[in-house]
């Protein structure tokens, strides 16, 4: 790349318009990045793999895998936290072993995927939301798993001129708009366990049906009229949610509700759904997956082909009923994402810096895309994919790298 | 050196329409007669067998954002034609959106050698060419849509100099590695995003002022002037809408004698008509093309059966919504570029509507004289997957097979059908110009789609049978620059193919306004929007064919 600026791979909105410097060996951010950033872009630049907890070399490390897998009937590659390059050595191996894969935030992914599949949806990106959005309703989030949403996504200028948004938050969290001088212009606080029920009320009153009730999840018919008019003035009204604050038994079907009431109001105005997501490289790994095997993850390589099952396939269901019988957890992104804990052999290809309470089987430490390797990941809206450099290049085998090596010494066990 | 002997040969390029002869390999490349005392390492005897180039298809929905939306949205369809992994080929599916890798393998096991992606977006470029990365097997290439973006449609409305929009085509052609452009709904995909649900030729952009005319017009002249190959690849308005015939007559026009290629022009030959106001209007359609040499256009058959519609014409597919089956769909307003709308269809032969497209497409076909204007297409999958293409060379080159099959269709769309009057059946001649040289010509393909010295060595082999159905279904021989790729219809070795893009000459200049609007705009940095030439095998291809442009001096 000629240009000076980096691209940060540490959230879903992969701003790219990072200033970074080196300063002995470490990458330090000179302007732009969060806080998040700041403090991830931050990573050594050796580690020492582990087997058993002992120190071992690379090479002994990918045999110890190796060996792990070929007694598996059914592994699991999980996790998934990295780059398309990455996402397809994990695809390959999946298939070659037989194996099983789903993203580390699968249950937040599928919180999307099963109301996608079922009826559809409108969506919108990032740029249509920073250029013509004149209301944002944030349901159920305020952002903060993003930390500069609102600076990259809704500055008031636009192309179409100087924008006045107005945001509505339902929920509990209220957002922290910075140069605001009150943080939305409506609050309505509600459980977010209770969206489904006020979106459904919101169709519902739009459809023109009477409800007969005082009030709908502790929200005044009244009031739930007033927001609907306010929906139907926006000239381009966004909704915006996270899959993963919405942490309640079939949350699913509250945000079929919400895509299904952004359907409705199309029909004489125009509304779209912005999914927040995309971190820990999972939009990329659906994506992958899915131009690949033809399914968004939570998808098996047996004999006759790819095998999909959403509600079988998530890490804790496999990990608790022993469908898997060997787990390999890719987290190249972020120290904190440990593996689950796990019934069986645990191969842990994982940041330099993540530190275990009890060290997994095999701990092969990787590269992290976007700072010590090159590579690609996908925007949160699935539309936008970077090219990630590598500001601090360090010795160590990237995720793809090490993917493969392992499954070099699967070919010789074999053989 | 491989001697492929005394097959009959369908070279159209060359004039050569089923003369027996010997073609000569090397290095991946066809090579002269090395005389008598060349060494030969392999020879096949083709002695009664067809011989052709390998397969070209310039219009299929085969990798991007919307056709993995498409592939997202359908588990249901791909539970029914899984793809084992074998030792040489990866797991994926089949049938409407298959996986990148089956999407290969498939087109391959046809003999097809090349397949054309119609409807990159810039901002998704790319995405795109990490899917087409994973389509093994052919070469690829992709048509950056333009039209509907902001920045272009700010140049027009502020009355840009043509030049000036030459540049940004230039650079968009450029930075997104593509081929050519299209335009899906010239200013109607930013139209709906300003909740306007039509847009006609001449009506004025709600928010631009300016109108599809003028789009198209700009579009095909700076596709023109920075002399790319292939003309404007146009989406024309209206797509699907009874009585759309006299926009697309209109749009041919609208060209005003440049080069323009009218995409899918089934879905744009409808009348108005009888009882149920819909009617075929495919000779109209078919007089007009016959009259007008700047015109070529690619049919869009549609075929019985599931499939799934994706299209970067939002405004048509949220209209369309309502005829999903099953019933779900997806709309998105993409970036300030485009848009896209996946919505399933089940096409019911049975159906009136359904019924009457498909004669219409065949009309098509069969109503335009010139061969190397039309293209076959299924607008895949919008009309009919890829995989049906063997069908529906049956159907163009046997007319008992096609009258039996119109015996079966809703009657009154039969009726109202002059499909059974047309006695015209394709020979393998002009099977092979419409599939092979034709598509190669209008992309300015110079070395592929014939089997003169110096192409590369893309050739099919079939064995001649009656039911053509079965013989263009499974190849006896597939070679991909000179490897045998494919026998008797399976897959024996596994390549990976290059990528097309065309090098036009532009002013570096675009990029102080493009920059400043990125910076200002945008959520990307326009050097990243940027798809850089040694992304693309990193991206996954083999390697990046650059082709020159030539600018005439007109
Ligand atoms: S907001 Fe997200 S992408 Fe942007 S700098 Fe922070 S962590 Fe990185």
């Amino acid at each position: 790349m000629s240009d000076t600026f980096v691209c940060c791979p540490f959230c879903g909105l992969l701003c790219d318009d990072l200033t970074i410097a080196l300063n002995k060996g470490q990458a330090q951010i000179e302007s732009a990045g969060c806080a998040r950033a700041v403090k991830l872009f931050v990573v050594p630049r050796q580690s020492q793999a582990l087997v058993a907890g002992q120190a071992v070399d690379l090479a002994a490390a990918y045999r110890a895998a190796a060996a792990i897998l070929t007694r598996s009937q059914h592994p699991l590659m999980g996790g998934l936290a990295c780059d398309v390059t990455g996402h397809r050595a994990a695809l390959a191996l999946a298939e070659k072993v037989g194996g099983v894969v789903d993203h580390m935030n699968g249950q937040a992914q599928f919180r999307n995927w099963l109301p996608f599949q079922d009826g559809g949806w409108m969506t919108t990106t990032l740029s249509e939301v920073r250029n013509r959005a004149d209301l944002i309703v944030l349901a159920g989030t305020d952002t903060s798993r993003f930390p500069r949403f609102f600076e990259r996504c809704l500055t008031p200028e636009s192309q179409f001129g100087e924008l006045h948004r107005q945001i509505i938050a339902l929920g509990t969290n209220l957002p922290l708009i910075p140069g605001r001088p009150t943080d939305t212009d409506l609050a309505i606080p509600i459980q977010n366990e209770r969206l489904g029920e006020l979106f459904a009320a919101l169709r519902a009153r739009l459809a023109g049906h009477r409800l007969d009730a005082p009030d709908i999840a502790g929200v005044p018919l009244a009031q739930i009229d007033a927001l609907l008019v306010a929906l139907h003035a926006a000239r381009y009204g966004v909704l915006v949610w996270n899959a993963a604050e919405l942490d309640f038994p079939n949350a699913d079907l509250a945000i079929q509700a919400m895509v299904n009431l952004i359907k409705d109001l199309n029909r004489t105005t125009r509304w779209s759904g912005l999914p927040l997501g995309g971190n820990d490289g999972d939009t990329s790994a659906a994506q992958v997956c899915t131009w690949q095997a033809g399914y968004p993850l939570r998808t098996t390589f047996e004999a006759s082909g790819p095998h999909y099952e959403p509600m079988l396939y998530a890490t804790d269901a496999l990990l608790e009923s022993g469908d898997v019988d060997a787990l390999v957890w890719i987290s190249a992104f972020d120290p904190e994402r440990t593996p689950p804990t796990a019934n069986c052999p645990t191969i842990v290809l994982g940041r330099p810096d993540m530190i275990f309470t009890r060290p997994p089987d095999v701990f092969i430490p990787v590269a992290v895309p976007g700072v010590q390797h090159t590579g690609f990941l996908h925007r949160m809206d699935a539309v936008v994919a970077l090219p990630l450099s590598a500001p601090a290049p360090a010795d160590l085998p990237s995720v793809a790298q090490a993917l493969v090596a392992i499954q070099q010494k699967l070919n010789h066990a074999a053989a | 050196m491989l001697r492929l002997k005394g097959g009959r040969l369908y070279d159209p390029a060359h004039g050569i329409d089923g003369q027996v002869g010997d073609l000569y390999v090397e290095d991946g490349r066809i090579v002269a007669d090395p005389g008598p005392d060349a060494v030969i390492h392999q020879e096949i005897d083709l002695t009664n067998r067809v011989v052709m180039a390998g397969a070209i298809d310039l219009h299929t929905h085969i990798g991007g954002g919307k056709v993995n939306i498409a592939r997202a949205l359908l588990p249901e369809d791909h539970r029914f034609d899984p793809a084992p992994a074998t030792d040489l080929m990866h797991a994926g599916c089949g049938h409407a959106a298959p996986s990148t890798w089956t999407t290969g393998y498939r087109y391959a096991e046809m003999g097809y050698t090349a397949c054309f992606e119609p409807a990159m977006l810039p901002s998704n470029a790319r995405h795109a060419h990490l899917e087409m990365g994973d389509i093994p097997m052919v070469d690829k290439g992709a048509y950056a849509m333009l039209g509907s973006d902001d920045f272009f449609l700010r140049l027009l409305a502020t009355g840009a100099d043509q030049r000036l929009v030459n540049d940004y085509v230039g650079w968009t052609l450029d930075s997104s590695q593509a081929m050519a452009i299209k335009v899906v709904n010239p200013g109607g995909i930013s139209a709906f995003k300003f909740n306007a649900r039509n847009l006609d030729l001449d009506e004025a952009h709600p928010y631009y002022s300016v109108t599809p005319r003028q789009v198209i017009q700009t579009l095909a002249r700076a596709v023109h002037d920075l002399g790319v190959a292939h003309p404007l690849h146009v989406h024309a308005s209206n797509l699907g809408i009874p009585g759309n015939a006299d926009t697309t007559l209109a749009t041919m026009a609208a060209a005003e004698g440049l080069p323009i290629h009218i995409t899918h022009i089934q879905f744009h030959s409808y009348g108005m008509e009888g009882e149920r106001k819909f009617s075929s209007e495919a000779e109209r359609i078919a007089d007009a093309i016959n009259h007008m040499g700047n015109v070529s256009a690619d049919v869009g058959q549609i075929l019985f059966g599931q499939t799934v519609t994706a299209s970067g014409d939002t405004m048509i597919q949220h209209r369309n919504r309502r005829h999903a089956s099953p019933d779900k769909w997806v709309c998105m307003d993409i970036e300030c570029d485009a848009g896209c709308g996946v919505v399933p269809f089940k096409y019911r032969d049975k159906n009136f509507v359904n019924a009457l497209q498909w004669a219409i497409g065949l009309e098509l076909f069969l109503r335009v004289t010139d061969p190397w204007r039309i293209f076959l297409t299924t607008d895949h999958p919008n009309g009919a997957p890829f995989t049906s293409y063997p069908h529906l060379i049956r159907l163009l080159m046997d007319r008992n097979f096609r009258n039996s099959k119109l015996d079966e269709i809703n009657p009154e769309a039969a009726a109202h059908s002059q499909l059974r009057q047309l006695a015209r059946e394709y020979d393998l001649y002009e099977i092979a110009i419409m599939t092979r040289a034709a598509p190669a010509r209008s992309l300015g393909l110079s070395d592929r789609g014939h089997l003169g010295v110096g192409a590369a060595a893309d050739i099919v082999v079939y064995r001649d049978d009656t039911d053509r159905e079965v013989m263009f279904a499974k190849p006896e021989y597939v070679f991909k620059d000179g490897r045998l790729i494919v026998r008797d219809g399976r897959v024996v070795e596994v390549v990976n193919g290059a990528v097309h893009v065309v090098k036009p000459e532009y002013d570096k200049g675009i990029e102080k306004p493009l920059k400043d609007y990125f910076d200002r705009y945008m959520t990307v940095k326009m050097e990243h929007i940027k798809v850089s030439d040694d992304e693309i095998c990193s991206c996954g291809a083999s390697r990046l064919i650059p082709h020159k442009c030539s600018v005439s001096s007109s």
